[in-house]
């Protein structure tokens, strides 16, 4: 929300005087923040589900879409009953009934978008990976320090659930002892495409196997551990190898469907496996984080934590445990980290984006994070690409 | 005689048995019937069980042998605790979102007082088999207690059918009788370390049993968080507020682990000093307490009968 906007809005409910209530208290008298979603895709769409269930933040004031099948199933959903539809999203920008921009394109839009957006006043919620390019990241780094009243949340969302918010605390606090080695995976059994409906091009829907719109597997996939890495950890990797090919749908597409990346971190002593295929799903999503006293095994929305021997042993001595609410141990000697279901990930960073804009906090997610992963998925992508090895910059340390 | 193992869930957690005997007398099958006949009964998480029944009637009604013994030792406690130990604490587990259902907000001041009228174990009297309750909004809440009872009723299964030797084991709460085989030692139990969510590393300490039950209530698991404080699971019957003290964990010794059960959460409610003293008064009861001290620091302390359990 502007500084003006909010000023008038508090004005009329609080006859002027705003009788020291906190930022929290004042956004809550000005009502849910108004939004528009520009790119109504599969993840738009889930984007304005998850925005109807919190309605007493959002309100839904315009939809676009380049596409007009998309905009029409948007028009669909009853939270989007009173928005606008529009074709170009300059006139999203232009319109004052919207304050919040979920941008959901395809890569190489988000920069000049986002940037519009900022430059328009606009609040920003962007989909990951952040920008198509590195010097897009950089860029939209020193653009958006021009704009500190306005949130930019980059939308790596399973960052905001409990369960990974726990993990990082777990790695601070030195319950996986010292870690050495992440194996990530994101496997699928499929070719990764979208029917595409009369009247419309191959490129408009199936973007991502298209070099030009896309960073393909590691940018749309391996982006949200690589981030993860990046946050948990607190650091960044030093050198990145990859290799890849169009190894099995060899159906025209320029993107990969079978790549591999080796991070290598420096500071922390670590190696980060980061891979992606659409040729076997048995394994589907791996994210293990290995320490000398235990790994953590991550699913989206589960995890458990499995301590090494030493750890167990001592527990195995007696013939019984109290305690409250004990630990419980899976079958295969783990830990589950949840005790609790958790809502999907996109309703956490949904939220944390109301809270970043009604109370002015820098989001957890934010635009120099999501450069820090940007930088990550493209030097993985150009060492997959061109066989090089790619190396970490000084001009990369955004945080 | 042989070590038999039977392993299983129920009641929300797992429960492990070991016994000593010439044959499998005892199978899973028996067991789990019968922790599902106390769920039956005593169960939140049943929306058939009586105890639901029970909280949506108005007047009470006619209960089954699980709920009396239950609810009748509940009662005892009660009076024994001074009512830091009330089974009518049922409104307030569930505005607090410690029961089935978690409401998406915490409770306001105005919405605690206006429940706090419905909690007192005096609103229950008996008519023969018949619970009644004096305001039709008490409602019971038998978690602080009903997995204790399931203990004490699977080590009762046990020594009907002639086993003298067995540790049983349910969700943390435990109950020992006789020795191992062939080595003829006592029973080991650890304590687990409470404050660190995964670290099982450290056990506190080992006890030896022959007899008698052990529970530990805590609040070092079990806890909802508002505004990066964690809110304990224990709520106090008579404020309508969680506990806040020092004390971190409470290990309770008691012949019987429907006692132990009963008392531990009423002793974390009390505080160390006093929970100390109250321990010490008590004929048969032991505890442990792990706690906080002013300075940050973890440390520990136990009662006499305790202290004597940490002999092999």
């Amino acid at each position: 929300m502007k500084r003006r906007d909010f000023i008038e809005k508090t004005g009329l409910l609080t006859g002027g005087l705003l009788l020291g209530s906190s930022w929290h208290t004042m956004a809550a008298t000005a009502g849910p923040v108004k939004m528009a979603i520009i790119g109504c895709g599969d993840r738009g769409l889930g984007i304005l589900s998850v925005l109807a269930e919190q309605k007493e933040r959002f309100t839904l004031t315009a939809i676009c879409d380049l596409l007009d099948f998309r905009l029409e199933a948007a028009r669909k959903d009853p939270f989007a009953s009173s928005a606008k539809v529009y074709k170009d999203y300059r006139q999203v920008l232009d319109d004052k009934n919207v304050q919040g921009v979920i941008i959901a394109t395809s890569l190489d839009m988000h920069f000049s978008i986002a940037a519009d957006a900022l430059k328009a006043g606009k609040h920003v919620y962007l989909e990951k990976t952040m920008t198509y390019s590195i010097p897009e990241a950089v860029e939209l780094v020193k653009l958006s320090a021009n704009y500190p009243a306005q949130t930019l949340v980059v939308g790596h969302q399973y960052r905001y659930t409990p369960l990974y918010f726990k993990v990082k605390d777990m790695i601070t606090k030195g319950y996986l002892g010292t870690v050495t080695q992440i194996d990530c995976r994101w496997d699928r059994n499929w070719n990764w495409r979208r029917p595409v409906p009369a009247g419309y091009t191959d490129e408009q829907i199936n973007w991502r196997m298209y070099k030009r719109h896309s960073g393909g597997l590691p940018a749309e996939l391996l982006s949200h551990q690589m981030d993860f890495i990046n946050w948990a950890f607190d650091t960044h990797p030093d050198e990145i190898m990859g290799s890849g090919g169009i190894d099995y749908y060899k159906d025209g597409r320029e993107t990969y469907d079978n790549v591999q990346a080796i991070l290598r971190y420096n500071a922390k002593g670590m190696i980060g496996n980061f891979g992606a295929t659409c040729g076997n799903a048995r394994e589907g999503y791996i994210f293990k984080i290995k320490g000398t006293r235990g790994m953590v095994s991550l699913l989206p929305h589960e995890g458990v934590f499995y301590p090494e021997k030493d750890a167990k042993k001592e527990l195995e001595t007696v013939d019984g445990v109290t305690g409250a609410t004990r630990i419980e141990w899976n079958k295969d000697g783990g830990i589950p980290l949840m005790t609790e279901k958790m809502k999907d990930g996109t309703w956490y960073a949904m939220q944390e984006f109301y809270n970043c804009v009604t109370q002015k906090k820098m989001p957890v997610s934010n635009v120099r994070t999501g450069a820090t992963t940007a930088v990550c998925v493209h030097l993985a992508n150009q060492a997959i690409y061109s066989h090089t090895i790619q190396t970490w910059k000084p001009e990369f340390n955004f945080i | 005689m042989k070590k038999i193992q039977i392993n299983g869930s129920a009641q929300g957690t797992t429960y492990h048995i070991s016994y000593y005997a010439k044959d499998c007398v005892i199978v899973k099958s028996q067991i789990d019937s019968l922790l599902n006949a106390i769920d039956q009964s005593l169960s939140l998480y049943n929306p058939n069980s009586l105890i639901n029944q029970f909280n949506q009637s108005n007047e009470g009604l006619t209960v089954d042998n699980h709920f009396v013994a239950v609810t009748k030792a509940a009662q005892s406690i009660f009076q024994k605790t001074n009512g830091l130990f009330d089974i009518t604490i049922g409104p307030l587990t569930k505005a607090w979102g410690f029961g089935p259902v978690k409401p998406d907000s915490l409770p306001n001041e105005k919405a605690i007082q206006s429940l706090l009228p419905c909690v007192d174990s005096r609103l229950l009297y008996w008519e023969g088999k018949k619970l009644k309750k004096r305001n039709p909004c008490v409602q019971l809440d038998a978690n602080g207690i009903a997995q204790g009872y399931s203990v004490d009723q699977i080590a009762l299964l046990l020594e009907q059918n002639g086993i003298n030797d067995y540790l049983v084991e349910l969700g943390g709460e435990i109950r020992v009788k006789g020795k191992k085989w062939p080595e003829q030692t006592k029973m080991s139990v650890g304590i687990e370390t409470p404050g660190e969510d995964f670290a099982p590393t450290v056990m506190k300490k080992i006890v030896w049993l022959d007899k008698g039950a052990l529970t530990t209530s805590g609040n070092y698991r079990r806890y909802r968080e508002s505004g990066g404080k964690h809110l304990s699971h224990l709520i106090n019957p008579r404020t309508g507020y969680p506990f806040e003290n020092e004390l971190i964990s409470v290990t309770v010794y008691a012949p019987d682990a429907i006692t132990a059960d009963a008392y531990d959460n009423a002793l974390m409610g009390m505080g160390l000093r006093q929970a100390l003293g109250f321990v010490e008064k008590q004929p048969g009861l032991g505890a442990y307490f792990i706690y906080r001290q002013k300075n940050g620091n973890i440390a520990d302390s136990a009662s006499r009968i305790f202290r004597s359990l940490l002999q092999p």
